[in-house]
């Protein structure tokens, strides 16, 4: 008992489910999520991949960037995992080019406010539109 | 090393266990708690109440006798349960004649209209409150992104864990808020009328949800259910247990797939199963009255190492699928559902629009009676109703905060004694 007790405490050091479970160092990864063994295996991982990839099209940045959070593993060892590291890296910049041409939109949008935008500016902002179209008045 | 470690103990992985099906909840309560505090500033806001389902009995003023809003808070749950059982009965008839299909599209429907107009209402709440400066364009993008990905993630595809719960718990927040727009009375008299219900829909031989389990287990068939699973403790030994759990999960995939195609049932073992469910997501003109998530259980299962035997023991336990309240499911881990999540937020948030001082007194009631639940479920390995207990503590102890509990403190502080 002393001797199982002993080898239940090495892995008892192992850091939570979420990682891959990876006792030797020489075995290549076998899990492309973030989920390690409760995630997808390879195969289902380049179709979820793919899918993902292509409905982030739909003006869907957010799509790309939980493809990349979801494939990490991929990213870190992109040698792996070659086809599913094509979409996921695709994903990646896709995101990022959205994100930095709607940020800019945004921030130009906010900090310039009226004296740049002018008159505009009042009918595009959130909250005027909102009290125009009535949207928050539920009752 | 020929043998297989087993997990280090059963209180490690059974805390773990705990943790990660109680995480969840008080994330969602302490959200509901946020968004109360910040949106609803003071008594007479309340006075504008929202027409809906829940109030069609009798609208609440702040006017009427203690006397005619109990009665009048009565009719309204009275209505609103009639509602529920009658809703939850054509899911099991819809159950029964195998419309899953139409049921999951609903879901997916019901939980895009949740997230994109109610998240949509709230978000347009906050800017208005602290006058952000958000244009249109960015907004609606950001809002459609928001929603359509939730959708997927919970319904049509499975996503990372993470993302799954995450987005369950908002859906849980956004129609708890929701929920605590209600006259004060109503809500407490419906909270109670719920859990009432619950135990009888999940306990009685004809009660709905019974009904639906059973018929689940006589198909050997997922139930949809909008279900918040524990991410499910992996044992610590070696791949043998893992490569079990996937052959397992194929074996139960193929049983499944007879009769209906169900994407999300491999989803539903390991990890995160949000199948979908009914969601009573009745709206009556423009009120919205936020869903009844039916919750999606199955019994307790000794977590253990030894897959073997786990294997003959998912088998039966699967048998006795039960849909409302709280269950171990066929992995082993925990389930919780979300109208439990919904009901828990509701009475918290109601408790925060009184004081503080009440919000930790109820929190810690509904977590007691949560441990409560769980031992039950241990005990009697079957699946419980998860509202029964927790919300009759909580109410209780806002009755005996708000009487006995908050005269005592203030004036302790009131004389600088303690507090």
């Amino acid at each position: 008992m002393e001797a199982s007790r002993s080898n239940s405490e090495i892995p008892n050091l192992n850091p939570s489910p979420r990682r891959n479970p990876i006792p030797i160092p020489s075995a290549s990864l076998r899990w492309p999520t973030i989920d390690g063994p409760l995630g997808l295996s390879e195969e289902e991982s380049v179709s979820y991949a793919r899918r993902f990839y292509k409905f982030g099209f739909a003006l869907l940045p957010w799509l790309w960037a939980l493809n990349c959070f979801y494939f990490w593993p991929v990213l870190r060892h992109s040698r792996s995992f070659p086809r599913i590291h094509h979409y996921v890296l695709r994903s990646a910049v896709g995101f990022t080019v959205f994100t930095a041409l709607l940020l800019s939109w945004a921030l130009t949008f906010a900090i310039g406010g009226e004296h740049l935008f002018g008159h505009v500016w009042d009918q595009l902002v959130m909250y005027n539109l909102a009290d125009t179209l009535g949207l928050t008045g539920w009752s | 090393m020929a043998q297989n470690p087993r997990p280090t103990t059963v209180l490690e992985s059974l805390g773990e266990e705990l943790i990660r099906i109680i995480t969840p909840v008080s994330v969602c309560m302490l959200l509901v708690v946020l968004l109360v505090t910040v949106l609803i500033d003071d008594a007479s806001s309340s006075s504008e109440t929202v027409t809906s389902i829940a109030t069609i009995a009798y609208d609440e003023t702040v006017s009427d006798s203690s006397w005619d809003k109990f009665v009048g808070a009565l009719l309204n749950s009275l209505v609103f349960v009639v509602v529920v059982t009658v809703v939850t009965f054509v899911l099991v008839l819809l159950f029964y004649l195998r419309c899953t299909r139409f049921l999951k599209i609903y879901m997916g429907f019901s939980s895009f209209v949740v997230l994109g107009f109610m998240g949509g209402e709230i978000a347009l709440f906050l800017i208005q409150d602290f006058n952000v400066p958000v244009d249109s364009i960015t907004f609606v993008l950001v809002l459609f992104n928001f929603a359509v990905v939730g959708v997927l993630a919970v319904f049509m595809s499975k996503m990372a864990i993470f993302v799954t719960q995450g987005y369950l718990v908002v859906i849980g927040m956004l129609v708890a808020y929701w929920f605590t727009l209600l006259p004060e009375w109503t809500t407490w008299v419906l909270l109670v009328a719920m859990a009432l219900y619950d135990l009888a829909a999940v306990l009685l031989p004809v009660g709905p949800l019974r009904l639906l389990v059973e018929l689940a287990i006589s198909r050997d068939e997922e139930i949809p259910a909008l279900v918040n699973e524990a991410r499910p403790v992996t044992p610590h030994d070696s791949q043998g247990a893992v490569g079990e759990r996937r052959v397992w999960r194929d074996r139960r995939n193929e049983n499944s797939s007879i009769g209906n195609e169900n994407p999300n049932s491999n989803s539903n073992l390991g990890e995160f199963g949000n199948v979908d469910n009914d969601s009573s997501l009745v709206r009556a003109e423009e009120g919205r009255i936020p869903d009844r998530d039916q919750e999606l259980s199955a019994p307790l299962l000794e977590h253990v190492a030894n897959v073997q035997p786990r294997r003959q023991e998912d088998v039966v336990a699967s048998e006795s699928l039960l849909l409302e309240g709280i269950g171990l499911g066929s992995s082993g881990s925990i389930k919780l559902g979300l109208g439990d999540f919904i009901f828990y937020s509701v009475l918290v948030g109601r408790a925060a629009m009184y004081d503080f001082m009440t919000v930790y007194a109820c929190y810690l009631a509904i977590i007691g009676g949560l441990g409560v639940t769980l031992i039950l479920l241990a005990v009697y390995q079957k699946a419980l109703p998860a509202l029964p207990v927790s919300i009759m503590l909580g109410v209780l102890f806002y009755v005996l905060t708000r009487l006995l509990l908050e005269v005592f403190v203030v004036q302790c502080s009131l004389n600088l004694i303690m507090f």
